[in-house]
């Protein structure tokens, strides 16, 4: 870059001064002048105390929990994906244990029948009629484990309670209990016995994270805390820590962070061009652009702030876009992933400012 | 009895055939032959369907053409001389392979300026950046009159793309559109400059990012005292480089 001189403009000094009018008020602490307007401190203290509990058990991946934050704060499912062994299937159930809130278990198979998922109609001989019993997707928080080893008809039996939070059964309506997660495990490397989950389903998703290795060190710790003798008693250990009504107000408060207008336009931006991408065969849907302004405001959140700036967009974009695109063939015999694409998407986009 | 038979009538067809080759028929000269001619409506008609307009095609060479015949005629020479002989051989076949290996990384959609020693391409910009020029801006007129408004918020965001200007100039970070402040921010070597930035930075988004519209005189007069003092620094660290 080429040393130029400052014009003569620039000089501090030249600097226009405020009109004496306007400085006869009083002088604010420079600390408070900038601080959020929204008290965040509610929020931070139960993100905190989550994090903390997650801590109690899971060595590491302090990224990891802050996305799933993110993500129940704004109102999305959670698909983790990752090789066997990494901790996803435990830290999504100690994130629900976490949560005072109902949680059910789902170990997805190929055999599995969108019945057993939602529930079925019951005869009663005694009463001569049919009675709903409520399936185990009927909870708060719902962990699908292995989600991508039943076929596509069960699949297709959670569409409408991911997007809808609701089920309908013989032209009957049954809605879920807000909160309504459902956090999902799969394995990537694992193709005998597994089908790869509908592009409608992906897009229902908020985030998917992948769940890395641990480093070296974190690994030792891992180590030192099975030696220990914790390993057993694992969940005990973590504890709840917030409600659903917690939940339900910190959400609220999520919904009314700042977002100036030009960030909208980024983002739009941002997931416009999936569509026109020319490595890709399949763009992401608005659904994409609504997960990414909703969790670029609970990420703001979670960071101490009630608006949300462009780096919590570019953050979130890999997490929210990689599901929800499809790479030509060209680009994936090239070796390249969707991860690359979205960061040459980003790359292409003016940050506003 | 049998030979009687077969000789008889067989042996009489050849000479009958013969006999009707040599008979001439002769011309018929009383019958008369109309003469059909069409009629002028006729005529008429057929001159003006497309298929009977024949137009004689004029054979004037044009000067492309007479250049492209002296060029053909001057490669053909060439290519009789003993070295282009050798080039007409294999010439042509390092062309096809030049040419297939274009063909492969252009599917490939293979970036080749990078292996020409060039900086690789980016791909333009969706956004107009014409406006955002901070280099085009005339930053302490812009000042002045946000200020003389009492646009604070603007205000603002001019001061620290000033400061983003300044520090592109001096070279302490690279400015390119798609980086975040946080990228700046990053970029800038630990030293003083740093907890500075990141003051300016945070005053920055939480006015412009945070829709601080209503940015009281006061607000502003600390958020400029931290740009001016950075600048300050700013103009230090040249004299002192």
């Amino acid at each position: 870059m080429e040393n130029t001189p400052l014009p003569p403009s620039s000089s501090a000094d030249e600097i226009l001064p405020v009109t004496p009018s306007d400085t006869t008020e009083a002088t604010p602490e420079p600390a408070a002048a900038f601080a959020p307007r929204t008290d965040l401190s509610r929020l931070s203290r139960h993100a905190e105390a989550i994090r903390q509990e997650l801590g109690k058990v899971i060595v590491g991946q302090h990224a990891l929990a802050e996305l799933l934050l993110t993500a129940i704060l704004a109102d999305g499912h959670v698909l983790l994906e990752g090789v066997p062994g990494v901790a996803k299937t435990l830290t999504a159930k100690l994130l629900a244990r976490t949560l005072a809130v109902p949680f059910s278990r789902l170990q997805f198979t190929p055999d599995l029948m969108p019945s057993d998922v939602l529930g079925t109609a019951v005869f009663l001989p005694n009463k001569a009629e049919f009675e709903f019993r409520p399936g185990p997707i009927f909870a708060s928080i719902v962990l699908i484990d292995e989600i991508n080893r039943a076929p596509a008809k069960t699949q297709s039996a959670l569409f409408e309670v991911m997007e809808e939070r609701q089920i309908t059964q013989d032209g009957t309506r049954y809605p879920m209990t807000d909160p309504f997660v459902v956090l999902a495990t799969q394995n990537p490397i694992e193709q005998e016995g597994t089908y790869r989950l509908p592009e409608a389903q992906l897009d229902r998703f908020l985030f998917k994270l992948h769940v890395g290795y641990p480093t070296m060190e974190e690994e030792v710790a891992i180590l030192q805390g099975h030696h220990a003798g914790f390993g057993g008693t694992a969940l005990e250990k973590v504890q709840s820590v917030m409600t659903a009504d917690d939940l339900r107000e910190l959400r609220q408060q999520v919904q009314r962070q700042h977002v100036e207008p030009k960030l909208l336009e980024y983002i739009a931006r941002l997931v416009g061009q999936t569509r026109v991408h020319k490595g890709l065969y399949l763009g992401a849907s608005p659904r994409a652009s609504l997960a990414l302004l909703n969790g670029a405001k609970a990420l703001a959140a979670l960071r101490g702030r009630d608006f949300v700036t462009p780096e919590d967009v570019q953050y979130l974009a890999p997490h929210v876009l990689r599901h929800r695109i499809l790479l030509t063939p060209e680009r994936e015999m090239e070796g390249h992933t969707a991860d690359d694409v979205v960061k040459q998407i980003v790359q292409l986009i003016e940050v506003p400012r | 009895m049998l030979l009687l038979l077969a000789a008889s009538p067989v042996a009489g067809q050849p000479a009958r055939k013969h006999d009707l080759a040599r008979r001439v028929l002769p011309a018929d000269r009383t019958t008369r032959v109309p003469l059909r001619q069409p009629t002028a409506g006729q005529l008429r008609e057929f001159r003006e369907q497309h298929e009977f307009h024949y137009v004689e095609v004029k054979s004037e060479q044009s000067g492309w053409d007479l250049f492209m015949a002296r060029l053909w005629h001057w490669l053909g020479e060439l290519l009789q001389t003993r070295g282009g002989k050798v080039v007409w051989e294999y010439g042509i076949y390092a062309l096809l392979v030049v040419l297939l290996v274009f063909v492969v990384l252009k599917l490939m959609q293979v970036d080749i300026t990078r292996a020409l020693g060039r900086a690789p391409r980016r791909s333009p910009l969706l956004y107009d950046t014409a406006a955002e020029d901070i280099h085009a801006l005339d930053f302490n007129a812009l000042l002045g009159e946000a200020e003389a408004a009492g646009n604070y918020r603007l205000a603002v965001r001019l001061g620290y793309l000033f400061v983003l200007k300044q520090l592109t100039d001096q070279g302490l970070v690279q400015w390119q559109p798609d980086k975040t402040n946080h990228d700046y921010l990053r970029e800038l070597s630990a030293g003083t400059l740093r907890p500075a930035f990141r003051e300016l930075t945070q005053q920055f988004e939480y006015v412009w990012y945070g829709e601080q519209n209503d940015l009281s005189a006061a607000h502003y007069a600390l958020a400029r005292d931290a740009r001016v003092a950075f600048q300050r620094q700013l103009a230090t660290t040249r004299h002192a480089a």
